[in-house]
This record gives C-alpha cells, structure tokens and sequence, in this order.
C-alpha cells in the first residue's frame, strides 16, 4: 500500500460485499456516497467520495472536513461533528416523540 | 453385557452468534459424528436461516418460532417423539438412525432441554443425551458473561466447551477466558475451533487468575431479548441498506446481539450475520431458487420497540432516496 495516499484500499469491509469488479466497487463507492450525503445533510454534514483516494470526505456546512476509511468510522466521525450519534431508532428521527 | 440401544442425542448449545451453526456444519462435513446422523435446529424467531446451511445430515428437522427451552417445548418433543416412533419401526439389525444432534437456539438454556427430554416418559426410555456442547465466542465471551445470566448458564451446563474465534483473540485475553470458564464450569473439556477446524490451544500460563465476574442475581432492567422479523423491500438499495445497519450497529450494538438473514443482491444471496457490533464478511451462498427466508433479516436485541426496526428502515430508505 503507498504511505501517502493508502492505495488500494484495505480490501473487504463488509458493505462493499456484491460488488465483483473494479467498475461495480467505483460505481458502488459513489452511489454510497450520494446516499450517505443526502442522510447526512438534515444533521448539516456532508459526505463526498471523490474516488481518487480511498476513504469517504466527512464534513459540515462551515467546511471543517476528515476523510475517514468505512462506514463504521463515518458514523464514529458523524458523531464526532453532530455531538451525539446518528441513531437510527430515535424516537426524533422516527417522527414520534 | 448390556447393550443400551437408545438413540444418543447431542445436544449443541451456546450463545447467540457463539458459532453453533458454523461449528456443526464443519463436523458435519468431516462426519464427526459418525454415520445416521438427524439434524434438530430450533430458531426463535419464525423465520428459519440455518436450515439453508446445514447438508451432511440423513435428516433435518427445523423446529422455528419458539425457543425450545420454554415457548417450543411441546414442539420439541413432539419432534423427538417422531423421530423415536419412526427409529423403533426398524430393527435393531438394519440400518437406522444412530444418533440426534440438536442445535439450540442462542437464547436456549440447555438444562431447561435436558429436563424437558428426560422428563417426557416416552423421550427418557428412547434417547439417551450423550453429551453437551457449547460453545464459546472467545472475542465476546468474557463480556456477555460479566451481563448475560443466560451465558454462565449455558457454560455451567456444558461437558465440552468449544472456544470459537480464538484466532481473534489475543493469547493473554483467551488464557483468561479459559481460567473464567473453568470457575464457572471445572468439569467441562474445552478445545479451540476456528470455522469448525479443530486448533490446538497453549497450556495455561501457572498462576492465570480468572475474570471476576459481577453477581447478576437481580432482575435484568434492560428487559428480556427478544427477535425481531424485519422483511426487505423488492429491489432493496444494498448501498443504502448497509448505511441503515452500520449506523444502527454504530448506536446501538451493545443492545442488538444478533442480525442474521440472507440478503438478495445483483451479485447472488448474500448471508449476513453479525454479532453485536462485528459484522462477518458476508458469504455469497449458492442459488437455490425461491426461498422463503431470503430478504427476511432477524435482529435479536432489546432496548428498543420491535417495530421501530421496519420503520426505521423505509425511512432510511425513502431519505436516501430523496436528491440532495
């Protein structure tokens, strides 16, 4: 693995499963990205994978921004920028507080 | 001489994501327990996924929707006692069933099984119970033991203990586990299995002191664990699905033991399984046609309302589908 920009990528995180080929894994990486900034974005983060790099660009709307490696450090940094995590079972998420 | 002509039973337990299903299949495709063999697995939840797992078998039995320990007991029974009545219409002389292992449910307690066959007047006279297995997750144990009243049951209740995932381990972390083990249960066996391999384990270290475990006499707050059905929508977006789980075992993996299903990609049949916050590489398994079970996913866990679970994800899901 290059020192400087960590590629390829540590093969085999678990959400990268189903994509076979090298075109599937990029096509999968930036489709993954537009979800993931589009359910980020109410919590005023964002997130952008450029596919140059490996890792996915977590940030907020002022513009501080980290690259982080799976979806498991997202949500730790996502956590990190939104104070608390991104709990999918919230009660103010599911609308029914 | 006497000759006990009973058939023997094995009994598998262990907790929930120990590595049962992965420990049986291995035995089962190197014929360790011999010819004959029946195959019981009891699920509790109603949707069944280890059937699709389990072949070397002469027969399987599923028995779902009810741990057999307490809500499946009648089934169990029922099932034994069919699998008794056809055994005795063949002579001792042919050949016939020799032997029954039966798989728990994660959320078994083995003793409560035993009770249950040695006290059925028609079970006690045609199975002897041979044996019981549980087995160990190394990586989680010592911590599901110092929780989970269910784990030091199920250890207290085994002749033979199989540490699995002792390769993530580290070999200071398993010394102590074994040590831990052994003061909850000093007359068990206990070898190392990584997928089903049997692996040498090192002597223990003289002097190891074992974990000291809290006293978990009381009621548990947290309520009991229950699982839950989550059924995947048709063309599930897996990219947003897996956002969906790893946020969800990011917030709430210490209450949500378990995941497990079989997911259909573009890329085959994906199983899927996680224990607690450690998700495994996901298998692609082979093509089988329509199943049942596929794109149904079983959570087991507490601390939440089981239908927050569906909710939750076609939320996620419509979200992710809206343009940013």
């Amino acid at each position: 693995m290059c020192n400087a920009c960590g590629n390829p990528a540590v093969p085999g995180h678990w959400t990268e499963a189903g994509a076979a080929t090298p075109g599937d894994r990029l096509r999968a990486r930036f489709h993954r990205a537009r979800v993931l900034d589009a359910i980020l974005r109410p919590y005023g983060l964002t997130a952008h994978d450029g596919g140059v790099v490996p890792g996915i660009q977590v940030g907020t709307m002022a513009g501080a921004s980290s690259i982080v490696q799976n979806l498991s450090e997202v949500w730790a940094e996502a956590e990190r920028l939104n104070g608390t995590p991104i709990d999918p079972l919230d009660p103010r998420y599911l609308n029914d507080d | 001489m006497t000759t006990d002509t009973r058939l023997r039973l094995t009994l598998l337990g262990g907790y929930l994501g120990s590595g049962k299903t992965t420990w049986l299949r291995h035995q089962l495709h190197v014929g360790g327990f011999g010819p004959r063999v029946h195959v019981v697995v009891n699920e509790a939840a109603e949707t069944p996924v280890d059937d699709a797992l389990l072949v070397g078998a002469v027969g399987m039995t599923l028995l779902a929707g009810g741990c057999c320990c307490c809500a499946g007991r009648v089934d169990l029974v029922a099932a034994l006692r069919g699998l008794c009545d056809a055994r005795s219409r063949v002579s001792a002389d042919e050949v016939r069933l020799e032997r029954i292992v039966l798989e728990t449910s994660g959320l078994a307690d083995p003793a409560a099984i035993v009770d249950a066959i040695q006290s059925d007047p028609v079970l006690v006279n045609h199975i002897v119970i041979d044996e019981t297995i549980v087995a160990v997750d190394a990586l989680h144990a010592l911590a599901q033991l110092a929780t989970e009243p269910l784990g030091r049951r199920q250890v207290g209740a085994a002749d033979r203990i199989v540490l699995t995932k002792t390769g993530a381990c580290t070999p200071g972390a398993l010394a102590m586990l074994r040590a831990t083990l052994a003061t909850l249960n000093g007359h068990a066996s206990m070898a190392g299995a990584e997928l089903g391999v049997e692996v040498a384990m090192a002597e223990l270290p003289a002097g190891l002191v074992a974990a000291v475990l809290p006293d978990l006499t009381g009621e548990d707050a947290r309520g009991p664990i229950l699982p839950t059905q989550v059924v995947l929508p048709d063309g599930l977006d897996w990219s947003a699905f897996t956002l969906w789980l790893s946020a969800l075992l990011y917030a709430r993996g210490d209450d949500l033991v378990r995941v497990k299903g079989v997911v259909r990609t573009p890329a085959g049949r994906l199983l899927l399984q996680t224990v607690r916050k450690v998700v495994q590489s996901p298998e692609i398994l082979p093509d089988q046609g329509e199943n049942r079970s596929d794109d149904v996913i079983v959570f087991i866990g507490r601390g939440y309302r089981p239908d927050d679970l569906g909710r939750s994800l076609t939320r996620f899901l419509s979200g992710a589908a809206r343009p940013a």
